[in-house]
């Protein structure tokens, strides 16, 4: 009798606990948000005490009453299966911060910008931008931060060695050797990363600047030109020729900028927040920078990484205005420049709105040449449905090179797998 | 007393419902789930679809990588269970040998047992590091190398790598499990083969073998069945580069699934590598026991 009773209480004790969450349900709506962490201080950022004392969950939810988020901000390493995972169950998020938007939105799985984005915000962003979300005329995501890559250099040692600073193949080439030739294979000369972490980006750094790229100007898949096959058999050439890192497939660009930081390496390409990676690893290096060396003859360009948020389709939501209404409140209130600039500047990232571009530049004026170079930005073709085969694809093409393959036969294949 | 032959019939199924119960929640159900989306067609983002018969194993079977991932988790199993099985063998007979630090000895040998592959295989990353590597620079100090020599110059010795890292986190387990078959071995069986002549080697072989077989038939199973799985030393060392050259049929799927987006052939991979070590697992487990049965 004792035990029914207990069991009894049990339950009646479960239900009592459900129902301030009933009550809580009619006039409170909570989202489901995804950050991908950037860096060690994207989770004090969002939701320890990095935002001034506080976080961003809480001066949100202070801002907006009614709207509680439940967010998650996960490492890059893990947000794909995070996401993967989370939509084969059924149980998507609603706002999602990545990379890649081109699957979901051809599955069919996101929402179109105009749904929820509102028109003044949407009037902020920086058109070359947005146009990078843009798939048969519908803007499926918004942009949230960019960086840009150049090549950066240890002043002290390029003086040292009596070289300027390569803009194009043939001085990179000639800077390398006396590099090589001063310090005896002590110090790397030039750095490749061409591993699956960012061997898509070195590809980008060559072909780009070779008159080559992903695609050609009517946007089909051009993997396999004349001009890509010849841009990275050029960067094979460094790495026989010892101008590179070892070990270029295992070797990360974290790895190389450790390197750049312990001068043990004198020139690679990497983002705009340079500076901030190698003063937090302790690194006392005078560092240059420069835009990406092209093909001699060939212009160069600016190579530029962005990434998106997006909000999935929810059709279980009971009211979906109001489920809009609280992911533009969202939005509104990431972007407003009190707490937009404090997010971009803190990882050292370039922003995607024009409303705080003069806010930025005010905080640090190193940002206004950086943001002069957007004009050149040139990114991944991340528009299209193919594009996580042809980024693993031509990372494969790399190391597959490397180990001693045609990167022209590999491109080939490659480009036949894309369009076939 | 019918009552309670009743009870002493069902009984030990009482007992078993809850171990019962949560290996068909967490092995049953996932493995049957598994079988079925290997015949389902999964969208890039993770959309399960329709029924696809076997085109997901002919599309996994096709892939330019099949063959050498496949070669390599072959060599990857050989070579990490035969030699940890050896050298766990031989340090475990060392270990049963009465000598003084001996209790300290066999903690020591814990260590690698008890700490994380991920760390392991971390800390060997640094070890063979080219460029600050702590084997270069205790070569370099004690003056045996006059340069840093590259550890990892090619994937073949990368791959060499990861299978030695593999046999070193492996082998404290054969040897703690031989070392119990050793110890519940009676020295009144090694007298009575000293009293008839028997050398060190016959002691081996017709004393020390076929007591610790059990032991043995335990370790390599089990042994087979985990550096099958491992997933944390291939993916912390080399995440299968260049090119999928070093990696084994688990890391190869993960990357096929989460990186390359191609969920439906990582799935029938997974499947193919259920049954290869279901099926390996049952004809070692067979002749094992036919060999116990003729004994």
């Amino acid at each position: 009798m004792k035990k029914k009773l207990f069991a009894l209480f049990l339950i009646v004790a479960l239900m009592l606990c459900m129902v301030p969450a009933a009550f809580a349900a009619d006039d409170e709506i909570t989202l489901d948000v995804i950050i991908c962490q950037y860096g060690p201080n994207t989770n004090d950022w969002f939701l320890g005490t990095g935002m001034d004392g506080s976080n961003f969950v809480d001066k949100f939810e202070a801002a907006n009453p009614g709207i509680k988020l439940n967010l998650d901000v996960v490492s890059w390493n893990d947000v794909y299966t995070e996401v993967d995972t989370r939509v084969a169950n059924d149980n998507a998020p609603d706002i999602l911060n990545i990379d890649v938007f081109a699957n979901y939105a051809t599955e069919g799985l996101l929402m179109p910008v105009k749904d929820y984005c509102p028109d003044d915000l949407f009037e902020d962003f920086f058109p070359n931008f947005i146009e990078q979300s843009n798939i048969d005329g519908t803007i499926w995501a918004v942009p949230d931060l960019a960086s840009m890559r150049a090549l950066w250099y240890n002043a002290d040692i390029l003086e040292e060695v009596g070289v300027e600073p390569p803009t194009t193949w043939s001085e990179l080439e000639d800077a390398c050797q006396a590099i090589l030739d001063y310090y005896d294979g002590e110090i790397y000369p030039w750095g490749i990363d061409m591993t699956t972490d960012e061997g898509q980006a070195a590809f980008a750094y060559y072909t780009f600047n070779n008159g080559g790229g992903f695609i050609d100007e009517n946007g089909d898949w051009a993997v396999n030109s004349e001009e890509n096959a010849e841009a990275i058999d050029f960067a094979l050439g460094l790495v026989e020729d010892g101008f590179t890192n070892p070990n270029p497939a295992t070797q990360t660009r974290y790895d190389l900028q450790d390197m750049l930081a312990a001068g043990k390496l004198a020139m690679m390409i990497g983002p705009n927040n340079m500076p901030t990676y190698v003063s937090d690893k302790g690194g006392e290096i005078n560092l240059g920078y420069v835009s990406i060396p092209c093909a001699d003859g060939k212009t160069a360009s600016g190579v530029g990484v962005m990434d998106r948020v997006m909000a999935f389709k929810d059709d279980s939501a009971p009211d979906q205005e109001a489920r809009n209404a609280a992911i533009a409140a969202f939005l509104k209130f990431f972007y407003d420049p009190e707490n937009y600039v404090g997010w971009v500047s803190m990882e050292g990232f370039l922003p995607a709105v024009n409303s705080s571009v003069a806010a930025l530049i005010e905080s640090d004026a190193s940002f206004e040449g950086w943001l002069n170079m957007l004009d050149t930005f040139h990114t991944y073709p991340s528009s299209k449905a193919e594009w996580d085969q042809c980024k693993q694809g031509v990372i494969a093409a790399e190391q597959n090179a490397l180990t001693g393959a045609d990167i022209q036969a590999e491109l080939d294949a490659l480009q036949a797998e894309l369009v076939g | 007393m019918n009552t309670g032959l009743n009870r002493t019939r069902w009984e030990p199924y009482v007992w078993l419902l809850p171990s019962l119960l949560l290996i068909s929640i967490f092995v049953v159900f996932p493995i049957l789930i598994v079988f079925k989306l290997s015949f389902s067609e999964i969208s890039k983002a993770g959309v399960i679809g329709g029924f696809v018969g076997f085109d997901n194993y002919v599309e996994a079977v096709h892939l330019p990588a099949f063959k050498t991932v496949m070669l390599n988790t072959l060599w990857w199993v050989l070579s990490v269970v035969l030699l940890s099985t050896l050298l766990g063998f031989i340090i475990a007979m060392v270990l049963n040998q009465k000598f003084r630090g001996r209790k300290i000895a066999r903690s020591i040998l814990v260590f690698p047992w008890a700490t994380s592959l991920v760390i392991q295989a971390s800390v060997w990353n640094y070890i063979i590091k080219y460029e600050y590597g702590n084997l270069n620079n205790v070569l370099l100090n004690l003056g045996i190398i006059q340069q840093a020599i590259n550890w990892r110059s090619s994937y073949q010795i990368e791959f060499v790598w990861e299978c030695w890292v593999g046999i070193f986190v492996t082998v404290p387990f054969v040897t703690f499990c031989v070392l119990s078959g050793l110890q519940s071995i009676d020295d009144s069986l090694y007298e009575a083969a000293i009293v008839d002549g028997a050398g060190f080697w016959d002691k081996l072989r017709h004393v020390t073998l076929p007591m610790v077989r059990p032991s043995l038939t335990v370790s390599t199973v089990l042994n087979i069945i985990y550096v099958f799985n491992s997933f944390p030393i291939v993916y912390t060392m080399t995440k299968g580069a260049p090119a999928h050259k070093t990696d084994t049929m688990i890391t190869y799927l993960y990357m096929l699934s989460f990186y390359e987006r191609k969920k439906g052939p990582a799935t029938a991979l997974s499947v193919i590598g259920f049954l290869i070590l279901c099926l390996c697992a049952g004809i070692y487990m067979v002749s094992v026991m036919r060999k116990e049965e003729q004994l």
